[in-house]
């Protein structure tokens, strides 16, 4: 099976590490990027199906990250997911006017993580079951 | 080392009283006051706009300004600059409330005395100048202290968050089998994560409402909804607890006038707390009744059967980081914020919450919520003067994802984007934006009430749409909309009839317009 690429975007090694998990167990493929320059260089290297983005990241932060993401045509229609501890009544508008799919709130619960990751990239595959 | 004169403006169309002011200056030291004197509130505005003043004797009695909004005006034109008013003998009760709109004294005419004058001056400036800085003061503190706990709240979610992933990994065995003592110690750490996010949350939501940053939209919602989400998502922890968790909804419940978000966050507060203080194999229920004093309200009670509260502290618990001291078995205390920000929901969209108990037997805690009534919303437009009355359209207002997409989140943007889209095409003051109506299509739905013929209509949908297109990001997020409307039949404005019959009459008619036209779209999809 042709597993779906997500690159995930964090600056926290310890929330990167566990997002893996979580999606290697869902079948996904993943790769990571740390900060804002990387998160570039490694989306062009891969071509992910879809990009998991923290806002607050070294090197400028996830609106950034959104802003070069647009200007790479073949990057521009990858569906990025926001995650981020920030505040989502002042973040949530701009995220999502900035051409996010979703802004998820720190921390995310696991099943709407998965169902938000799966409706974004068109998967209707029953979740398994995550708490 | 000399002291700098004095800037005093007087503003007194008065001849004579202007005449007697300017005498009691002129005995003063030479250079310690310097007065200038306008006769009109329009002059003084400009005079105070340039700045240089250090206090203003204002008449109240301009023929250019009306008591109050005179203070107001100067007030407006410079803030940091003390006032005193000058009244008649009989207009002493006026000059308090100018007193309460930012004025420093008074005095009364005829009755100021030569050395009371310069005396009463300073002692205006200088407790203008105390006042202002302790209010900067206050407002500093009040700032840092809420940046603060926005900050560190903030901060606690990161850590959690990966306390979060990785107690779940092993929960759900992505690392490897666990034995049953193993579960049970990790689903222990998971229910104090849990424990620990939502007091996070509790102290950045008192944050908010104490920066008055406390968002509420209310809309035509389901208490129903709002209940079931509840339950479900507390059964969990009422189960682990082996206590009885149950809602006895009746069929037919009117809707309210509430942000349904903040009805699910009320109900959550409300149900935990009833589960929290319920010893095991009790019992928390919900129930909803129309009010018997206020058949305009809807009264939700949450009861229990746990250990009660005494009654001096049904009051108390209300109040911010109030905490039960004595609550036996129950545990641990949380912050003691639930409570109090429950209070500022239901009274932010006018309700009241209040717990009657008895020790030992129990606590029931009820809310009241407005009950949604469309000619609540039409009648004031009926009692405007300027209404025609003869042409009335309903016109329905679509936004739809082109390729199906529409999260929860670009929906609650969206809808609010073409809601303040819709206020500003409309005519104020005469047309009316509906409240949210149930949205059960792909799209959402908005609605409204345009005192319009059919060219009126026209061109109110075309601007609609213009100006939809216009919002820059509506292309890139795929979203189209589209219009539509009804003629209604023309109002008949009988002058015998009573304003609010009318109203009462029209909103029916459009209510239901609407759920026939809802059925229509259930229909279509």
């Amino acid at each position: 099976m042709n597993n779906k690429k997500i690159l995930i975007v964090d600056d926290d090694p310890d929330v990167r590490q566990g997002i893996n998990i979580r999606l290697r167990a869902n079948h996904y493929d993943t790769f990571f990027a740390a900060d804002a320059l990387s998160s570039v260089v490694e989306a062009r290297k891969h071509e992910p199906d879809l990009i998991i983005l923290d806002l607050g990241l070294p090197g400028g932060d996830g609106f950034v990250v959104m802003e070069r993401l647009k200007l790479i045509p073949s990057l521009a229609v990858i569906p990025i997911i926001v995650v981020s501890a920030r505040d989502v009544r002042t973040n949530q508008e701009r995220a999502l006017k900035a051409g996010a799919k979703a802004f998820l709130q720190k921390p995310v619960d696991n099943a709407e993580l998965l169902a938000v990751i799966r409706q974004a990239l068109g998967e209707t595959e029953p979740l398994e079951t995550a708490r | 080392m000399k002291e700098k004169a004095l800037q005093i403006l007087l503003v007194e169309d008065n001849a004579g009283d202007a005449r007697l002011l300017r005498e009691m200056f002129s005995k003063e030291k030479p250079g310690s006051f310097e007065l200038t004197h306008l006769l009109r509130m329009s002059e003084a505005t400009i005079h105070l706009a340039k700045g240089g003043v250090d206090i203003v004797l204002l008449d109240m009695g301009l023929p250019d300004g009306h008591g109050l909004d005179t203070v107001r005006r100067a007030h407006a034109a410079a803030p940091g600059v003390p006032i005193i008013v000058l009244t008649g003998l009989d207009d002493e009760a006026l000059a308090a409330e100018a007193m309460k709109e930012g004025a420093q004294d008074y005095l009364i005419k005829g009755q100021i005395e030569n050395r009371a004058l310069p005396r009463a001056l300073r002692h205006a400036i200088e407790r203008h100048r105390m006042q202002t800085e302790t209010d900067l003061i206050r407002t500093d503190q009040i700032r840092f202290k809420d940046e603060f706990l926005s900050h560190v709240s903030h901060e606690l979610r990161s850590p959690l968050t990966a306390i979060y992933q990785f107690v779940t990994i092993l929960l759900d065995k992505l690392a490897g089998e666990l034995n049953l003592e193993q579960h049970e110690y990790l689903e222990i750490v998971l229910r104090n994560v849990k424990q620990l996010q939502s007091m996070i949350n509790d102290l950045l939501e008192v944050t908010r409402v104490q920066a008055g940053k406390l968002i509420i939209e209310p809309q035509c919602t389901s208490v129903a909804d709002a209940i079931i989400y509840a339950v479900n998502t507390l059964q969990g922890a009422a189960t682990a607890k082996g206590i009885k968790l149950s809602s006895n909804l009746e069929n037919r419940l009117p809707l309210v006038s509430a942000d349904p978000t903040r009805v699910r966050q009320i109900l959550i507060i409300l149900v935990d707390n009833a589960i929290k203080f319920t010893p095991a194999y009790g019992a928390v229920k919900i129930q909803v009744r129309i009010l018997d004093e206020d058949p305009n309200l809807l009264v939700l009670e949450v009861s229990d059967s746990g250990c009660g509260i005494s009654s001096d502290m049904t009051e108390r618990i209300f109040e911010r980081l109030y905490q039960v001291t004595d609550q036996g078995q129950a545990g641990r205390r949380g912050l003691g914020l639930g409570l109090y920000i429950c209070k500022e929901l239901v009274t932010r969209q006018g309700g009241q919450i209040w717990v009657t108990s008895l020790p030992q037997q129990g606590s029931v805690f009820s809310f009241t919520l407005p009950i949604f009534s469309l000619a609540h919303v039409i009648s004031p437009l009926l009692k405007n003067d300027d209404w025609p009355g003869d042409s009335v359209a309903l016109v329905t207002i679509e936004i739809r994802a082109t390729d199906g997409w529409l999260s929860k989140e670009a929906r609650e943007e969206w809808s609010r984007d073409t809601r303040s889209l819709l206020e500003r095409c409309v005519l104020p003051d005469l047309d009316v934006v509906l409240p949210k109506m149930e949205s059960g299509g792909p799209g959402e739905l908005f609605q409204v009430v345009a005192f319009a013929d059919e060219i009126g209509v026209g061109v109110l949908t075309k601007r609609i749409r213009e100006q939809f297109e216009r919002l820059n990001h509506s292309k890139e997020a795929g979203l189209t909309l589209s219009t539509s409307y009804r003629l209604l039949e023309p109002f008949p404005t009988s002058a015998n009839s009573p304003m609010n019959d009318l109203a009462n009459g029209m909103a029916a008619r459009i209510e239901d317009l609407i759920k026939s036209e809802s059925l229509e779209r259930t229909v279509q999809s």
